[in-house]
């Protein structure tokens, strides 16, 4: 049974119904992108399902059961917790200057029992429900230029600056990135978009002059000149486009590749994945990876374009580009075309906290083409 | 922005611009896709061999695998120097390995005490990374796999089998065959082929004296290579033995040498100092060339300590000197032979009769003899060795005469034997006196009497006295000393293809003859027989003045202190009927050479001859009833026969029971 528009109310909210409306395909693609990222990090454990594509797959099982309940979640709900979420991640945010885990020089973890909490994740999504439930109440007319625009420029700026003081560079460029993306899709006005590019131009490198730690820097002009110190900072990106070059069309085979089996590609099993993969199944495999990749996306920005609540729209097209920005910053690092940032793959690479707040994110979108004819009313949160 | 709307204006034109956006956001995250294809089609499909090449580079390396040295084996294939298994230990820097630490492990499984640490930390410090310093070497097996065991839990650790150069026979053969030692910088040079890497391996070992030093390059071979598989810590995963370039060991030397003989030199010499070389005297072969005392060659591959080496370097008897070729000694008495064949070829009549009773006045001196022969023909007076005979003999002829037969004996001679360290000696004549005496360049009649007995300018090596031995032996070729038969497999030119003597074939039988004598009535009487049945040798003693007796120092004999002693020299040959091995013993400071060289050399030939299979035979079957020699076996070629020549004749035939 499809939905329209024109479905009675009550139908739609009957529980069969609202599961038939969810995107199976999406979720099908979703699944083979999981799978291949065990099948290379059984691979990489030389043919071992520990210590990573055993946990791989039981987190993305039970994150996509996660997904699935969030998707059926009414989207009134989700709008009339989107400021509490967001206000409870900006909580957090600040405890975790306080008394976070320290961890590699960054405090970016708050220990919660054995389970660790990285606040800037929950504030990737939240920030996201902010903006669209803000914008949702907003004039088409005043989203272009108004004075309300200090909103949302506080909403993105405030909890980046947090992260990136943490530091954690990669995810304020991505909270920021995903904030721009949200209040441009919103309708702000070419010309402020014009002015705001003018100003990054002139602005970014005295930034990265004073505002970069050591390191930062150092991976910074790393990328700018990868060969100047091959085995030091440069080997990262050195090694990365090895794997992937000498991956050739078809690859070395299944676990035979030499880059990440015998340790010369770092961080192989997190932020380098998409390199053992380029290097064991070459163009073919990577190609077809980043179809799926390209799917995914095409199929999240259509749920938020058949909305019909500008929240929905705005929340699915948020958390797409937030998406899209992971699968392009980790490509263009390990490609050697971005400096080396802390950024995964999404769905590929191991690693919970990125997998759960994708899965999330993707319950979201879900949410919103589940409930895409319903009208979220007119911003004063009527339901609760 | 403004669009017409039908209806929900505000709503509508909300919704318009989020669709064009998110169109447009769409498009963007596509180019953003593609660019990352182009990207990865540019890597893979464009750069990719250049890549795969650069992952080749890692994977793979090339560990050099030294080849074995060629081995050196004596003329029945006794092998005098080969290679044995060497465990050794060393370590190379590496990521995630501390140096000091490190130590500290291995010193629990290996002596190592703390000079040693310091000294093995700052070698580690200084070495390029990954290039492995040794620790130790010639573990114990328990060492070994003790090490081995842990060696994953200690990065930069490895203990691998290398292979040492190792002398089975340890001192007899130490001056001829040398030894190989650690690589000096010195060594290193920027061409050539010493400029080989090889040098800079560890394990690598460079000929240092002798056979070692001279074919060092044939010996080395070429170094293989091992391919292996390595992880990013340059930690070895796996090997690849299809890829692997085999070492080509280095070629195998053989020698003339007999390893018997060689051993049996280093016995019967003991303490004594001094050399014995051995020729067979058909075709130049050098069966035996040993030096005393010797050292163990061994001890030069793992490096002396201080304290060995100054032991060796300062002890008077300088076992570090290859006796047989660098040191040259007055011949002495041995070199009257010479004298004899010069007399003989130049009209001397060998019946002349000189008296001795010993003492003669000539030229305004008194000049001395052992003892008074009383009268003596040429025949008896070399038998009786006696002095006063020569001085005269040799004035009638003048030291060029005499020269010229003696360089013909290869006397001042440097051969080419392949190894190095000859020193030529000098035979003089007026043209060296000319040369080498710019204040008195006059040859003086006084000069010559010395220069008949041996002593005065000559100088010679045992070499040289074992080649004039085997030439008188011979008695028909000038026959050249070979001491390297073959190199890898090649055979050298043999020491019988350098043409004849141009002396008359009797006058040499002449002095064969003499020698003879001098064996059983001479100086060396009772010698000749050496228990061989009728196999009996020829000889001539000599006792050479190590100094001048009128400084007060030389003392004739074995008495006084030992380095004013006379040097003693025997020359020898055997069989007398048909010779084949002919010898030079010389004992410096040995006193009288008729009692302390000829037994030496008797002994060396017996061994010679007992290993022949000819002779063997000879000696085994059983004694063939004596019968009258045939008159043209006589060696006698001067008629009339004296009565002196006529009992050394009848002393030579009459058999000893």
């Amino acid at each position: 049974m499809t939905v329209s528009a024109l479905t009675r109310p009550g139908e739609r909210d009957r529980l069969i119904v609202k599961i038939g409306e969810i995107d199976w395909i999406f979720c099908l693609t979703l699944c083979l992108i999981a799978g291949a990222g065990a099948v290379m990090l059984f691979s990489i454990a030389g043919s071992s399902w520990t210590p990573w594509a055993g946990a791989h797959l039981a987190r993305f099982a039970l994150f996509f059961v996660v997904m699935i309940v969030l998707s059926l979640v009414d989207l009134r709900v989700w709008f009339a917790l989107a400021y509490p979420i967001y206000g409870v991640g900006f909580l957090l945010l600040i405890a975790v200057m306080f008394m976070g885990h320290h961890a590699l020089g960054a405090q970016r973890w708050l220990q919660a029992g054995p389970i660790g909490i990285q606040p800037s994740e929950i504030m990737k999504i939240g920030l996201v429900l902010a903006l669209a439930r803000f914008y949702h109440g907003l004039s088409g007319r005043s989203a272009q230029l108004s004075w309300w625009l200090i909103v949302p420029a506080l909403l993105i700026l405030a909890p980046v600056a947090l992260v990136a003081k943490q530091p954690d560079l990669g995810t304020a460029i991505l909270m920021l990135l995903t904030g721009v993306i949200v209040v441009v899709l919103a309708g702000l006005s070419w010309r402020l978009i014009a002015a705001g590019a003018l100003a990054l131009a002139v602005l970014a490198p005295p930034i990265v002059m004073f505002g970069l730690h050591g390191y930062q820097k150092q991976r910074l002009t790393t990328f700018l000149d990868p060969q100047a110190d091959p085995s030091g900072a440069g080997y990262h990106t050195l090694q990365s486009s090895i794997a992937i070059g000498s991956g050739g069309l078809l690859g070395k085979g299944y676990g035979l590749g030499s880059q990440s089996q015998l340790n010369f590609l770092p961080e192989k099993q997190t932020d380098f994945i998409f390199a053992t993969l380029a290097e064991e199944f070459g163009f073919v495999g990577c190609v077809s990876i980043l179809l799926l990749y390209a799917a995914v996306i095409f199929m999240a920005l259509r749920t938020a374009y058949l909305s019909h609540s500008h929240f929905g729209r705005l929340a699915a097209a948020g958390v797409t580009a937030t998406f899209a920005l992971y699968v392009l910053i980790n490509g263009s690092m390990v490609m050697g075309l971005a400096p080396v940032v802390g950024v995964p793959m999404p769905l590929l690479s191991y690693g919970g906290t990125v997998m759960l707040t994708v899965m999330v994110g993707f319950g979201l979108v879900m949410a919103v083409r589940v409930h895409r004819y319903s009208e979220v009313t007119s911003g004063k949160g009527s339901l609760l | 922005m403004a669009e017409p709307s039908i209806f929900f204006a505000e709503v509508n034109e909300r919704q318009g611009v989020f669709h064009r956006r998110a169109f447009l956001l769409g498009g963007c995250a596509g180019v953003g896709l593609v660019a990352l294809g182009g990207q990865l089609a540019h890597l893979q499909l464009i750069e990719t061999q250049r890549y795969e090449k650069l992952s080749a580079n890692n994977q793979f390396n090339f560990r050099m695998t030294p080849p074995p040295r060629g081995l050196i084996v004596d003329r029945n294939g006794v092998v005098l120097a080969s290679n044995r298994p060497n465990f050794r230990l060393m370590v190379a820097k590496d990521k995630g390995m501390d140096p000091a630490q490190t130590i500290k492990t291995l010193a629990e499984f290996v002596p190592l005490d703390d000079g040693r640490q310091a000294r093995l930390l700052k070698d580690i410090a200084n070495a390029p990374r990954r290039s492995p310093v040794q620790v130790m070497e010639d573990m114990s097996w328990e060492q070994f796999s003790a090490i081995n065991i842990r060696a994953p839990e200690l990065p930069g650790v490895t203990a691998d089998m290398g292979e040492v150069r190792v002398y089975p026979y340890g001192g007899a053969f130490a001056h001829v065959i040398g030894y190989v030692a650690k690589v000096n910088k010195t060594d290193l040079t920027p061409s050539g082929p010493n400029a080989d890497p090889i040098l800079l391996n560890p394990g690598f070992r460079i000929g240092r004296q002798g056979v070692e030093q001279a074919f060092d390059l044939d010996l080395r071979g070429k170094p293989g290579a091992q391919k292996v598989e390595v992880d990013a810590n340059g930690h070895e995963v796996s090997t690849d033995p299809a890829g692997d370039i085999r070492a080509i060991p280095g070629r195998e030397i053989v020698l003339t040498l007999d390893a018997d003989i060689q051993n049996r030199a280093e016995e019967v010499f003991g303490a004594q100092s001094g050399a014995a070389v051995m020729m067979d005297c058909r075709n130049g072969d050098i069966l035996c060339m040993y030096s005393g005392p010797s050292f163990d060659a061994n001890k030069f591959v793992r490096g002396l300590t201080g304290a060995e080496y100054r032991a060796l370097a300062q002890y008077d008897h300088k076992p570090l000197f290859n006796k047989a070729l660098t040191a040259t000694y007055p011949p002495g008495s041995t070199f009257k032979t010479l004298v004899a064949l010069a007399a003989l070829e130049n009209g001397y009549d060998p019946a002349t009769v000189h008296v001795c009773s010993r003492a003669w006045a000539w030229g305004g001196r008194v000049w001395h003899c052992d003892k008074a022969h009383g009268a003596l023909d040429m025949k008896g007076a070399i038998a009786q060795s006696c002095d006063i005979y020569f001085y005269q003999c040799a004035l009638t002829l003048g030291p060029d005469r005499i020269a010229v037969v003696a360089r013909k004996f290869g006397l001042g001679e440097v051969f080419d034997i392949g190894i190095p360290g000859q020193k030529a000696g000098l035979v003089p004549d007026t043209a060296y006196k000319r040369r080498a005496f710019k204040k008195d360049p006059v040859w003086h009649p006084g000069e010559t009497p010395s220069m008949g007995i041996g002593q005065g300018y000559t100088h010679l090596n045992p070499l040289q006295l074992c080649v004039q031995a085997s030439r008188l032996a011979n008695g028909r070729k000038a026959l050249h000393p070979r001491l390297i038969k073959s190199v890898g497999g090649v055979e050298r030119p043999r020491g019988s293809d350098f043409g004849d003597l141009p002396f008359d074939p009797k006058h040499i039988d002449f002095v064969r003859s003499a020698m003879a004598a001098v064996t059983v009535v001479g100086t060396a009487a009772g010698l000749s027989d050496m228990g061989l049945g009728d196999i009996k040798m020829a000889g001539k003693s000599g006792t050479a003045q190590a100094f001048n007796y009128a400084s007060g120092h030389g003392q004739h004999g074995a008495t006084g202190e030992w380095k004013f002693r006379d040097h003693a020299w025997f020359i020898a040959f055997a069989p007398v009927d048909e010779p084949r091995y002919a010898m030079s013993v010389l004992v410096e400071h040995g006193g009288f050479g008729a009692s302390t060289s000829g037994p030496l050399a008797r002994e060396l030939l017996r061994i010679a001859l007992l290993k022949d299979p000819e002779i063997r035979a000879r000696v085994e079957k059983p004694m063939p009833i004596p019968q009258a020699p045939a008159p043209q076996t006589d060696p006698d070629v001067v008629d009339p026969p004296t009565p002196a020549e006529r009992a050394v004749d009848d002393a030579i035939r009459t058999p000893i029971p």
